[in-house]
């Protein structure tokens, strides 16, 4: 860390960690400098001085113990403090949102930075959502299944009411990688925001059909469309989306299959997913041939195309009317 | 299974992350009794005989649990506070989680006389009435100076977990017992809002089994799980089944272009679509599961989970699991291992994730 310097913490009289007495469960050998940095930033603590050593000193506690929640509160008061002082409150926060940064680029899995962030924005007097934009770019690049940091990403655009680009983000993370469930749920929570037209609806339902065509046997893409149709279309399927499922299932619910039907006599299909969608759909619209398909697709599922789970696609037959 | 549950291993790695450990656990070390709750509970569930030797850490954990006046009030707030590092004079710097660690430590550890004598269960129940924030949720512990919710907190489904978890084990059990001290209603309100479009619990539409098993917890204890509506219930029981990775059938077909797909996790749980099987998955899901339904023995394939885990994710050589087949082990991942082997077997309570004979012993005890 620039310009850290022990010494400038002479005068502060160390509060030491009980360490060694016999009854200490797992005691951590502690390195010469752990031991100091923390003695000295327990004292501060203890003694609430708000001050940019102290400030100083809270970077190197949380560089190296990131989870000792202590000291981010204790951070996040010197710089309530500090601001103030400083008579430019939005150029001392943009500071400090520059150093979480870099301790972010440092430690992609620590998630208290997020929160220390939501904490920061919270405060700021002139919040910017392009501000925030970058880095969580960078850190989605980094592990594009992230949660913490997806989780951070749909809370700024609540926070910022802002949902103008990322339909568009998260079809740059789908082309990328057609299985981010990150980058599909997001697009959800950004329909379910946005109150979107019965058009837009289409267009999604479009969307999302050209991705299932690239890869058929993926859980995200089918779980999303499902999601449209019941969150915006009160779960009518229409007669050209059950076309679409049944291409990839080469019509096999024109055969006659039973519990005893021969497992090699049913043929390769492209996805388990769109049989079981067609069996859903089938089996929320009550009539005897719909049942009867529903019960067909569970029990092809059950026998060959995803056997793990017979014991869900019997208890589904066993709900049919 | 217990053939292949290579007991005596496991024995020695928990074992060891109760001894002297190497300066790279310092950045454990504000969360330390989450390292004794791991190994200790590990030792109990997987019946080592000499736990009681643990015993003479008994003065060292109870120290752990303090209690201070609130700021400006004449009212006492008390809990764990994670390790001596994070105990400064003065300072409220208790956390929610180490307090549920602290409490089951010493439960396994059998020290009802820490309950009857020296737990205060006013302020300890004060403290997480100040945990709950104003949507409903928690945060995990308090602002040092003014005693509020800290505002660097998450405020997550883990801490409502903890919260109702805590209140449980100091003693209440009707809706009334808890509304002393929390805002139930609140509560519901905010799990509610958490459940997912496509079935499960997590942050904005975007299920984790974590979440899910913590909300399914949180109800269970609070014993309202009849507060799910049955079509949400359907869909996450669903939603969880779905999370059994494997290498039958149409799912091969993603062998070589899902990059989170391996057919070697056959039988694992997964946290999330599209992601490898691990480890502490097995038990969020499993434990969700089991909290929703009876029956969940007869609906997902409990033999391949005990396949999963002691063929791929088990060290056989070190003992421990890891969280894949690709990691080294950790502590973490091996109590949740073990504790998802003991969920199938019978012998592990899910809503408080330790040995059923310890809290049913410990209940008897406390009357």
């Amino acid at each position: 860390m620039s310009g850290f310097d022990m010494n400038n913490y002479v005068d502060v009289e160390p509060l030491e960690i009980e360490t060694g007495l016999p009854d200490e469960v797992c005691p951590i050998m502690y390195t010469d400098e752990y031991k100091q940095v923390m003695s000295v930033a327990r004292r501060l603590m203890q003694e609430g001085e708000y001050s940019e050593r102290a400030l100083q000193l809270t970077s190197k506690a949380i560089a190296l113990a990131p989870a000792f929640y202590t000291v981010w509160n204790y951070r996040y008061s010197i710089v309530e403090h500090l601001a103030k002082e400083s008579g430019d409150v939005e150029g001392y926060m943009n500071k400090e949102m520059d150093w979480l940064d870099e301790v972010t680029l440092g430690n992609p899995k620590n998630y208290q930075i997020w929160s220390y962030r939501q904490a920061l924005l919270k405060i700021h007097p002139a919040p910017s959502v392009k501000r925030e934009l970058p880095i969580l770019q960078i850190m989605i690049d980094d592990d594009t299944k992230n949660y913490h940091v997806w989780s951070y990403r749909k809370w700024c655009i609540l926070f910022f009411q802002d949902f103008t680009n990322e339909l568009t983000y998260a079809d740059s993370l789908i082309q990328r990688d057609v299985y981010n469930n990150s980058a599909w749920t997001h697009r959800m929570f950004v329909m379910k925001h946005t109150n979107p037209s019965k058009h837009e609806v289409r267009e999604e339902i479009e969307y999302t059909k050209k991705k299932i065509e690239i890869v058929p046997q993926n859980v995200s893409s089918w779980e999303y469309l499902r999601g449209l149709y019941e969150v915006f279309l009160d779960c009518e399927y229409d007669e050209e989306t059950i076309k679409f499922a049944e291409k990839f299932t080469d019509d096999i619910l024109k055969l006659d299959i039973t519990v005893d039907k021969e497992v090699s006599a049913l043929p390769n299909i492209e996805s388990s997913y769109a049989l079981e969608f067609l069996a859903d759909v089938f089996a929320k619209i009550p009539s005897p041939e719909n049942t009867n398909n529903a019960k067909k697709a569970y029990t092809a599922l059950s026998l060959k195309y995803d056997p793990i789970r017979s014991a869900l696609w019997n208890h589904k037959m066993g709900q049919l009317a | 299974m217990d053939s292949k549950l290579k007991k005596e291993k496991h024995w020695k790695f928990l074992k060891r992350h109760l001894n002297l450990l190497p300066s790279s656990h310092q950045k454990q070390d504000p969360n330390r009794l989450a390292l004794v709750f791991y190994s200790i509970l590990g030792l109990s569930a997987l019946e080592y005989d000499k736990i009681d030797g643990y015993k003479v850490h008994l003065p060292w954990i109870r120290r752990r649990y303090q209690k201070m006046k609130i700021p400006e009030s004449k009212e006492y707030i008390s809990g764990f506070v994670g390790s001596p590092l994070v105990d400064i004079p003065g300072l409220n710097t208790f956390s929610l989680s180490n307090t549920l660690f602290g409490l089951i430590v010493l439960i396994t550890l059998k020290d009802y006389d820490f309950f009857t004598t020296i737990l205060d269960h006013d302020s300890i129940s004060r403290f997480v009435s100040s945990c709950q924030t104003i949507n409903g949720s928690f945060k995990s512990s308090l602002d040092p100076v003014t005693g509020l919710p800290s505002p660097v907190d998450s405020d997550d489904l883990r801490f409502c977990y903890i919260a109702v978890a805590i209140l449980y084990l100091t003693g209440c059990r009707t809706m009334d017992d808890f509304e002393k001290f929390i805002d139930v209603k609140n509560l519901l309100k905010y799990i509610k809002e958490q459940e997912c479009t496509v079935g499960g619990y997590g942050k904005f539409d975007e299920p984790h089994s974590g979440y899910t098993s913590c909300a399914l917890a949180t109800l269970s204890l609070l014993n309202c799980t009849e507060f799910i509506t049955n079509e949400f219930k359907e869909k996450t029981l669903c939603w969880l089944l779905q999370r059994q990775v494997s290498n039958e059938g149409c799912m091969i077909l993603q062998d070589d272009k899902n990059a989170t797909y391996d057919e070697t996790d056959n039988g694992g749980f997964q946290g999330r679509e599209n992601k490898f099987a691990d480890t502490c998955y097995c038990f969020w899901c499993l434990n969700s599961l089991s909290i929703l339904t009876p029956d969940w023995k007869g609906l997902c394939d409990t033999d391949l989970v005990n396949s999963y885990l002691l063929d791929q994710t088990q060290n056989t050589i070190i003992g421990g699991f890891s969280k894949t087949d690709e990691d080294d082990p950790d502590i973490y991942h091996t109590y949740l291992g073990i504790a998802a082997l003991k969920l199938i077997d019978g012998t592990l309570d899910g809503p408080l994730c330790m040995p059923i004979s310890s809290l049913q012993e410990f209940l008897n005890n406390s009357g």
